[in-house]
């Protein structure tokens, strides 16, 4: 018999047997279905976290003072990542575009009768470009205002609302430890990021940070910071600026490439890219798997349901083989029958996904997309498992001798 | 270069060439030691072409076995079983399976209909798996089912028809590969007293038009409208060439 014919013979029984059909393609539709959602919105968060890191610009590149083994000393080293580093990143190396140093605290803001304990961050009018940071009213301090140690602000959205709940909080004042800030700009809303949420925070010029708040000495080599954020001219040059920055504080602090002897880590946004890649990957995969297992749930109910089967047509396999039909053409059939139940599931169950991850796409900030990949795969597999499972059963019916199965009742 | 054609033997170790079967020594034993049944004990027998006969013989007797021999459905153990002038006592599942598409036509008590299918497509699956094209399976279908009293009732399934117009589906379907012998088991065993009459009726016109029939039954009225009775007994034949007048003088 030919292929086509098994092919139109096999539709004839199964849509013979409607019902079960259908019930037992419901096993691969699911699988395949959730198969193609969990892979779109595993890649949706994938290109989601991406996107966010994007937004904090890719040639952005941290030094971080200490070292994690530092650190984790029970007496800390003095820090040694000075402001006077940070200028000299500016000035000496030629790859790099801007530098923000940045000073770290955390004070009590008052506005009239609301009182917050907010983020402060001291640092430059650099800031702003290097990490993206925008005001949506008002402006960012600039270098006059550096110079003058002038005592103004510009407040993060969150915190701008908490403070100022009535409205427009530019060209109020906050009072922090005693002293009034005017606030010049609002930062525009950029959401929490990996645990610090920059709308929360305050930004204020670094030299009023250390003349008001922690002072001109914090460190036996100067004005102690905590982050110097320095974006290279192009993505293409973090590399390099990333090597002349560590060769420039190793000159400067006096120490060799040692790990042991390190004062300071450089982080890219590249670096962070990588991990989060993997992670949001690692969570794709893993969703993949779980839905992967109702696949083969699915394919295991079609053995089932094909092994039902064989021993239902006993005398079905039994009259073709009395009318010529040899071993090969009995496997092929029912092989036939189950690899159409589980392509056609899988066809059903793949419009299914999709048009889940397009609902997703719609209703959640995900950016969920169907990927031919997964289409591929999830079809690919469903027939497979169609050949898989239904070689059992097929053989099962082949190997039955006619005689025994054309007299079974 | 001359081509000879080799004449027909007269060698009596091979089957004259009108018998289109031919049992020679032919056993067939199930299981081993002290289990051992023998089914069929070393028999020999032959059927002509064009012949009607019946097998009978009281259950046990090994007439069933024999029709599985026959039908190309079991091999025997030993002993040689020529079919068509054709060796078929060690042909392979394949080669048995194409020899049973072509050569033998089955017909069964219970008609073994598949009920997914019309009258029509039941009787075209034969030549499906003969590899008859399309156009040609539907014709000749058509053309058999006409034969047998069934060309108003071409697309109906078995469950639209009576017994006895299952069975002649059944019949056209034995038929339509033109097998060398129609092999009946209890053909109306199914059946009612007249369309019992009505089917042995066809297989009667059907041997007429040149068909060897052999059909294996139990009821003697059945066998009595044969030409010709194999009694079976113990797994032997006991009686070759019965003919029906005198059936009652067995019974």
């Amino acid at each position: 018999m030919d292929i086509w014919e098994s092919f139109k013979m096999a539709g004839r029984t199964l849509s013979a047997n409607r019902m079960r059909s259908s019930l037992t393609m419901l096993g691969i539709i699911i699988g395949n279905a959730s198969v193609i959602a969990m892979i779109g919105v595993g890649q949706g968060a994938q290109r989601y976290a991406a996107e966010q890191f994007q937004s904090l610009g890719t040639d952005v590149i941290f030094v971080i003072t200490g070292t994690d083994n530092a650190r984790r000393n029970v007496i800390a080293p003095p820090n040694r990542l000075v402001l006077a580093d940070a200028e000299a990143l500016a000035t000496q190396i030629g790859v790099v575009r801007a530098v923000a140093p940045q000073i770290n605290g955390s004070e009590l803001v008052i506005a009239g009768n609301n009182t917050r304990r907010a983020t402060i961050i001291g640092t430059t009018p650099s800031y702003s470009e290097v990490r993206n940071a925008d005001v949506s009213s008002g402006r960012f301090f600039n270098a006059d205002d550096v110079r003058r140690n002038a005592r103004v602000v510009t407040i993060g959205s969150a915190l701008s609302r908490e403070l100022f709940p009535q409205g427009n909080p530019v060209g109020q004042q906050v009072r922090i430890r005693g002293t009034s800030y005017e606030i010049i700009g609002v930062m525009a809303e950029k959401g929490a990021f990996l645990g610090t949420n920059q709308d929360d925070t305050l930004f204020m010029p670094i030299s009023t940070v250390t003349n008001r708040l922690v002072g001109q000495r914090t460190s036996p080599y100067g004005v102690a910071i905590q982050v110097i954020n320095v974006s290279a001219r192009s993505p293409r040059e973090v590399a390099v600026a990333e090597f002349q920055i560590a060769n420039l504080l190793r000159l400067r602090h006096q120490t060799t490439g040692d790990a042991a002897e390190e004062t300071f880590t450089i982080r890219t946004q590249r670096d962070a890219l990588e991990i989060v890649g993997n992670i949001t990957r690692a969570l794709t995969i893993m969703l993949a798997a779980i839905a992967g297992i109702s696949l083969l749930v699915g394919g295991i109910g079609i053995m089932n349901i094909m092994l039902v089967s064989v021993t239902e047509r006993t005398q079905e396999i039994g009259l073709r083989k009395a009318i010529g039909a040899s071993q090969s053409d009995i496997l092929s059939q029912f092989m036939i029958e189950a690899v159409i139940l589980s392509l056609l599931g899988g066809l059903v169950g793949t419009g299914i996904g999709v048009g889940g991850v397009l609902l997703v796409a719609i209703a959640t900030p995900l950016q969920a997309g169907v990927s031919l990949a997964a289409i591929g795969l999830a079809v690919g597999v469903s027939g497979s498992i169609g050949l898989f499972f239904g070689v059992y059963p097929a053989r099962q019916a082949a190997r039955l001798d006619p005689i025994v199965a054309l007299r079974s009742v | 270069m001359l081509i000879h054609p080799t004449p027909p033997s007269l060698d009596p170790a091979t089957p004259p060439q009108t018998q289109v079967v031919a049992l020679e020594d032919v056993s067939k034993t199930y299981g081993l030691g002290d289990t051992l049944v023998t089914a069929l004990d070393h028999v020999s027998f032959g059927i002509g072409a064009t012949e009607y006969c019946s097998i009978m013989g009281a259950s046990g007797s090994g007439k069933s076995t024999c029709m599985n021999v026959i039908g190309c459905l079991d091999r025997p153990t030993s002993g040689r079983y020529y079919l068509d002038g054709q060796d078929v006592s060690c042909l392979n599942e394949q080669d048995l399976a194409m020899i049973r598409n072509l050569k033998i036509g089955f017909i069964f008590q219970q008609y073994h209909l598949l009920p997914q299918l019309s009258a029509l497509e039941n009787v075209m699956l034969p030549m499906a798996y003969a590899g008859v094209s399309g156009k040609e399976r539907r014709d000749r279908a058509a053309e058999a089912l006409i034969r047998v009293g069934m060309g108003n009732r071409l697309n109906n399934r078995p469950n639209q028809l009576s017994g006895g117009q299952q069975q002649r589906v059944a019949i056209a379907r034995a038929i339509v590969n033109r097998p060398v012998i129609l092999l009946a088991d209890e053909p109306t065993g199914a059946l009612d007293s007249r369309t019992t009459q009505e089917v042995l009726h066809l297989f009667g016109e059907l041997h007429a038009s040149g068909i060897t029939v052999i059909m294996v039954t139990h009821e003697p009225d059945v066998a009595r409208q044969t030409r010709r009775i194999i009694w079976f007994q113990d797994g032997r034949v006991i009686h070759p060439y019965l003919k029906p007048e005198d059936l009652k003088s067995v019974l």
